[in-house]
């Protein structure tokens, strides 16, 4: 899960090339990996590649922080 | 006596020692903190050669470290330069050379970024704010904040003195540098604090990065209070529901942002279930706000009063209409009055005075007013209007390149930029009129309209975005312009976005919409 979605940043959202391959704790939001644009694509992403819904009221920064986040946000949705 | 903006954080450290300043995400400072960092790094500034007129610049995220950099820079008697770090390589070296910055305040945040504009020539000299070792002198904010003070001795700074530089697009392609003093900032930041009476007790959002002179409110006028800035980070930005979370948590009693913020916080920050009854002012500028999102956004908070603001970075604020109750129709608000010394002129073609109720440009001479483009005399001589008073004396006005006219009422009217005006087959069409017609349409809450241009067969091109809730088609959008518009200015095509490109201070991007629509065609 955790590769599937790293790759997807670094070959399809990042805003410029990632150098040295993104971490999984890397902040995603404060450094300007992903912008705006980026994270609504991302959300679409975990949709439809893990078959859930991210209810608006999930859509905050906790759950989208890092690719850590990320899982641990979409394994409490499996 | 307060004459120039280092003063601002002087004054707040003796009456408010211990007050917070700043506060970013969990980190915060108090103005006694901010006056000795910020000694520091001016400290370190002058040992490294900085001198007055000397340009900085500021490459960083919104951070805490941003208010010490700012005014770190400002007591070393130069004026500081924004880089907005989302900007691409080539774009951050053109500013980088363009105002001939040889010191660069920064954070570890930006090594990356630094390390490749270091790959090619470059006049810098040091990397304030980096941990790591480059191939340049770098020095860390902890060693930053173990200077010594001994030695340190203020500049004396004059309020003509530069203050800032904000680079924005200009319409060559290239941007340009807008250059305010402290007299223009801090006459700026002191209309504020006196329109909208801010108190020490103030919470003061900023949603605005350096590079956006919205952050001039949060950065200079907060602090002139005694207030306490809480910088909005990036991550926040990108999730209304978070926003709307530390707003509420936060006890915020004064916002100001672009509408695009509110709009958003409105349909997606399920704010009907926050409580924001600490807030008092919402300020917006920088775009149009439909009038139909701003009284649904209005009667949520009943409690706070609301301010259009309008001025071009040039000249910081100029006008402002206040809203106590929402609006009634779906009209246009007005941008209103201008604020205290200040005063315009409405102008013709020829620059003669149009009579009351006409069309015309708008001129405006401040004391909030630039003093002139970077390095471009000839643009800041083109964007002026001087009034001869005498041989050897006269009054200057700056071009704000907008169209108003005066209601009935005595306020001024945002009818539309001089130049987004157009001629399609001989029509005269202000794009503006189009949109706000999009706009009064059920369920429609932003609209673009941009003419494109292929094999000299122009065409206007409406794009919208909707609530998502309402059922819009194309179909029905044709019908109400046709409904609404001379058929002239009709839209060809209306089509329906689920966003639109955006501009780094957020407004909409119409050139990206129009390659975009091109590659479509």
């Amino acid at each position: 899960m955790e590769k599937t979605i790293i790759k997807h940043i670094e070959n399809e959202l990042a805003v410029e090339e990632i150098e040295d391959g993104l971490e999984a704790s890397d902040d995603l939001l404060g450094s300007g990996i992903v912008d705006s644009l980026g994270m609504m694509k991302l959300v679409s992403f975990i949709e439809e590649q893990f078959a859930i819904e991210v209810a608006p009221d999930e859509m905050v920064i906790d759950n989208f922080m890092t690719v850590e986040n990320i899982c641990e946000y979409i394994k409490t949705k499996l | 006596m307060v004459y120039n903006l280092v003063h601002i954080i002087e004054q707040s450290a003796k009456e408010f020692p211990n007050k917070v300043a700043f506060r970013y995400m969990e980190d915060s400072i108090t103005y006694k903190d901010l006056d000795v960092k910020s000694n520091q790094l001016a400290h370190y500034l002058i040992t490294r050669g900085v001198k007055k007129g000397d340009r900085v610049g500021v490459l960083m995220h919104r951070c805490l470290e941003t208010s010490i950099a700012i005014y770190g820079i400002l007591k070393s008697g130069a004026a500081y330069v924004p880089i907005d770090p989302f900007l691409p390589n080539q774009r951050i070296k053109f500013l980088i050379n363009d105002c001939g910055i040889k010191h660069l305040v920064s954070t570890d945040k930006q090594s990356k970024k630094i390390r490749k504009v270091l790959l090619s020539k470059h006049n810098l000299e040091t990397i304030i704010g980096l941990s790591d070792l480059q191939n340049i002198e770098t020095i860390s904010w902890k060693r930053v904040y173990e200077t010594l003070l001994k030695e340190y001795n203020s500049v004396n700074i004059l309020s003509d003195d530069l203050s800032y530089i904000l680079y924005t697009s200009g319409s060559t392609g290239l941007p340009k540098g807008i250059m305010h003093t402290h007299a223009s900032a801090l006459a700026f930041a002191k209309l504020v604090v006196d329109l909208y009476g801010f108190k020490h007790t103030d919470i003061v959002a900023n949603s605005a990065p350096l590079h956006f002179d919205v952050s001039i409110l949060g950065y200079c006028s907060a602090p002139l209070a005694g207030a306490t800035t809480i910088i909005i980070s990036d991550a926040h930005l990108k999730f209304p529901i978070s926003l709307a979370e530390l707003t509420e948590r936060e006890k915020v009693t004064i916002w100001y942002s672009v509408p695009l913020l509110l709009i958003e916080l409105l349909h997606k920050g399920s704010i009907q279930n926050k409580d924001f009854s600490s807030m008092r002012w919402v300020l917006f500028a920088g775009e149009v706000f439909a009038t139909k999102q701003l009284r649904a956004l209005m009667q949520l908070w009943p409690h706070a009063e609301f301010s259009n603001i309008y001025g071009p970075t040039e000249l910081n604020q100029c006008t402002y209409y206040n809203l106590k109750v929402p609006p009634k129709t779906d009209n246009p608000i007005p941008i209103g009055t201008t604020w205290k010394n200040t005063e315009y002129k409405i102008l013709d073609d020829q620059d003669n005075v149009v009579a009351a109720g006409e069309e015309g440009l708008l001129v405006v001479r401040s004391a909030t007013m630039m003093k002139g483009y970077w390095n471009n005399k000839a643009l800041t001589e083109a964007s002026l209007y001087k009034h001869k008073i005498a041989e050897g004396f006269e009054h200057v006005y700056y071009r704000t390149g907008d169209l108003v006219k005066l209601n009935n009422n005595g306020e001024l009217l945002f009818l539309g930029r001089q130049d987004s005006q157009i001629k399609l087959r001989g029509f005269r069409i202000e794009i503006g009129e189009i949109e706000n017609i999009l706009l009064n349409y059920q369920g429609v809450t932003e609209a673009a309209v941009i003419i494109t241009d292929v094999e000299d067969n122009k065409s206007l091109i409406a794009t919208v975005l909707t609530d998502g809730v309402t059922l819009v088609t194309e179909d029905n959008l044709k019908a109400h312009c046709k409904n609404n518009l001379p058929i002239y200015t009709v839209p060809e095509q209306i089509l329906i976005l689920k966003s639109f490109p955006r501009t780094s201070s957020g407004k909409i991007n119409r050139r990206d919409i129009a390659t975009m629509i091109k590659s479509l065609n």
